[in-house]
């Protein structure tokens, strides 16, 4: 069996008395786009956090390619090959376009002599090329969600984390980055874990989905066994479908 | 960029007429030369602190101690001929490069667990502790560094204001040309990523402490370097003249005033600081802390972006 690119080994976080994820295992295979989902609240963000070295686990290990990286600081874990975006946007507001991906391209671990080539690619692929040298602070939320994209593509990863990257988003702007996500995907090779409350979007282009439920895996499989586990149904039972 | 390249040409050409100044017959005994001589001081810690603060988001409230250390190093190097007796020490580039490497040392040692620890304010806060600590360590320091009085150089050499001018100007702008520099550069991208959101940059591959400390050790160095240019000047080395809280208020009023986070901003805040500092000791010399104060205040009140964001406004 081949290596998977993403692995995580029981994974626990508490804040104080509160335990946020338990002994979450968790794997994402090269090429596939692993969705998670849970209700509000259930650890999808604070595992994310945890793989990206923003928070520290109390136990277990994360691999990336079968190395461990827990332990390395954030911008190692970048290096590395795991990219990310975060559920809040988070863009640099002074800096063009085409700056914010520059960041990640010169500091994200590719090729120095490339990063003008990975950038200006990053943001043709998101279909952003027309806005390079808008100013970020004056670009709408989707373009704003779209550049986080680009930046995470521009920095080379093995790997990109996508924390809810459709919140926000009307009903066009959601299609467009359903094709981006794939994009990134065929194009580029890459695996993703994608956090989503837009359970429709994960059935339909997720390889495989992971339920989280107050920080318990509760299901893990193709998104048509997902439907009908009933640990699943009743998670949700209840939840405001958004 | 047809107008950033008249800024960079009109730039040149003042840069190039002010270093002239100083052959125009008794141009170098006028008021006006010792104000230009200030501003060039001014532009240097305001840009200094405008690499901290303005690009890099990180309040810096101990440039005084920077200050006060690179004047302190010269004086100690000179007064006790670490380099030899037969040393020059007065306008010496030796000298006036240790003193900026202390100052920077002294961020460096400083800065790691600050910048490591605290964020926001709170290492603002830190930088003000730091800068108590300094100049406290100073003033009890006995007779190694002359305690409350301070050290008195040799203030015989002084022939005449040019030498400290040419320097200071030399400085200004070329502190004034690396931001620019920078600005444009991947170690630009990285400064400012940080300001924008650290949380970012750091998930983007930045090494955030390693930046914040490249940019804090860059600023006290030029302020380091300040500091010793002023040595060069007054000839007595003292807490209370180059240890004073001062020395961080004014960078951060000509860089606010100016524009911080701008290349020109702290340039054109350092003007209008010396022009309103000199008219008030004119007018109004008692006075003078609160009509500077006053006209700060005003400044604040009615562009809060500082001079060089001005024209921006109306475009967001
Ligand atoms: N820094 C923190 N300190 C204390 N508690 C935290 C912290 N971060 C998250 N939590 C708590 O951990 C739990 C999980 O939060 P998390 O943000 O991971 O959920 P989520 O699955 O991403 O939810 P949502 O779908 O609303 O984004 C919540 O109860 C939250 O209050
Ligand atoms: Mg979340």
């Amino acid at each position: 069996m081949p290596e998977p690119v993403l692995k995580l080994e029981r994974i626990t976080k508490r804040f104080g008395g509160l335990t946020v994820l338990s002994s979450v295992d968790l794997q994402v295979d090269a090429n596939q786009i692993v969705g998670l989902i849970g209700p509000n609240g259930a650890g999808k963000s604070t595992l994310f956090n945890v793989v990206t070295a923003l928070y520290r686990p109390e136990e277990g290990i994360v691999f990336l390619d079968g190395k461990r990286i827990t332990g390395a600081p954030p911008h190692r874990i970048c290096r590395l090959g795991v990219a990310r975006t975060f559920q809040l946007v988070r863009t640099y507001l002074t800096m063009t376009a085409r700056e914010n991906v520059m960041v990640a391209a010169v500091y994200g671990g590719g090729a120095m002599a490339d990063a003008g080539r990975a950038c200006d690619e990053a943001l043709e692929l998101v279909g952003l090329a027309a806005s390079r040298d808008l100013i970020t602070e004056h670009m709408t939320l989707s373009a704003r969600r779209l550049l986080e994209m680009a930046r995470a593509l521009a920095s080379r990863p093995r790997v990109i984390l996508l924390d809810e990257p459709m919140a926000g988003l009307n009903a066009s702007e959601i299609e467009e980055m359903i094709q981006v996500i794939r994009r990134a995907r065929d194009e580029r090779g890459l695996s993703v874990l994608w956090v989503e409350h837009k359970v429709d979007a994960i059935m339909r282009v997720c390889d495989r989905v992971v339920v989280l439920d107050h920080g318990v895996k509760i299901s893990d499989g193709t998104p048509a066994e997902t439907i009908v586990n009933p640990k699943v149904i009743e998670a949700y039972l209840g939840e405001p479908s958004s | 960029m047809t107008r950033e390249k008249r800024i960079i040409g009109l730039s040149a050409i003042i840069v190039a007429a002010l270093a002239l100044l100083p052959f125009v017959p008794g141009a170098a005994d006028s008021y006006l030369f010792f104000l230009l001589y200030l501003f060039f001081l001014y532009t240097i810690i305001g840009q200094a602190w405008n690499l901290v603060a303005g690009y890099t988001g990180q309040i810096s409230l101990g440039q005084h101690a920077f200050f006060g250390l690179g004047a302190y190093t010269a004086a100690l190097v000179w007064s006790r001929g670490l380099f030899g007796a037969e040393h020059v020490y007065y306008f010496d580039p030796l000298t006036l490069i240790a003193s900026g490497l202390v100052a920077a040392a002294f961020a460096l040692v400083i800065g790691f667990p600050l910048l490591s620890k605290l964020r926001g304010d709170y290492f603002a806060l830190g930088t003000l502790g730091f800068g108590e600590i300094v100049r406290v360590a100073f003033v009890k320091g006995g007779s190694y560094t002359g305690g409350p009085f301070g050290i008195v150089l040799p203030s015989s050499l002084y022939e005449s204001l040019r030498p400290h001018y040419w320097l200071g100007l030399g400085l200004a702008a070329g502190l004034t040309l690396l931001i620019f520099w920078i600005r444009r550069s991947s170690l630009g991208l990285a400064l400012v990523a940080i300001r924008d959101d650290e949380m970012a940059a750091s998930s983007n591959g930045v090494n955030v402490l390693k930046y914040k400390l490249v940019a804090f050790a860059l600023g006290a160095f030029f302020t380091g370097m300040a500091g010793c240019l002023q040595a060069y000047y007054l000839f007595h080395v003292s807490p209370e003249g180059f240890l004073n809280l001062n020395w961080t208020l004014y960078p951060i009023l000509i860089a606010v005033i100016g524009g911080s986070g701008t290349v020109l901003g702290p340039v054109i805040g350092a003007l209008a600081v010396t022009v309103v500092f000199s008219y008030a000791n004119i007018f109004f010399p008692e006075l003078h802390p609160i009509f500077s104060g006053l006209a700060i205040i005003l400044v604040m009140l009615f562009m809060p972006n500082g001079i060089m964001r001005l024209r921006f406004r109306g475009r967001a």
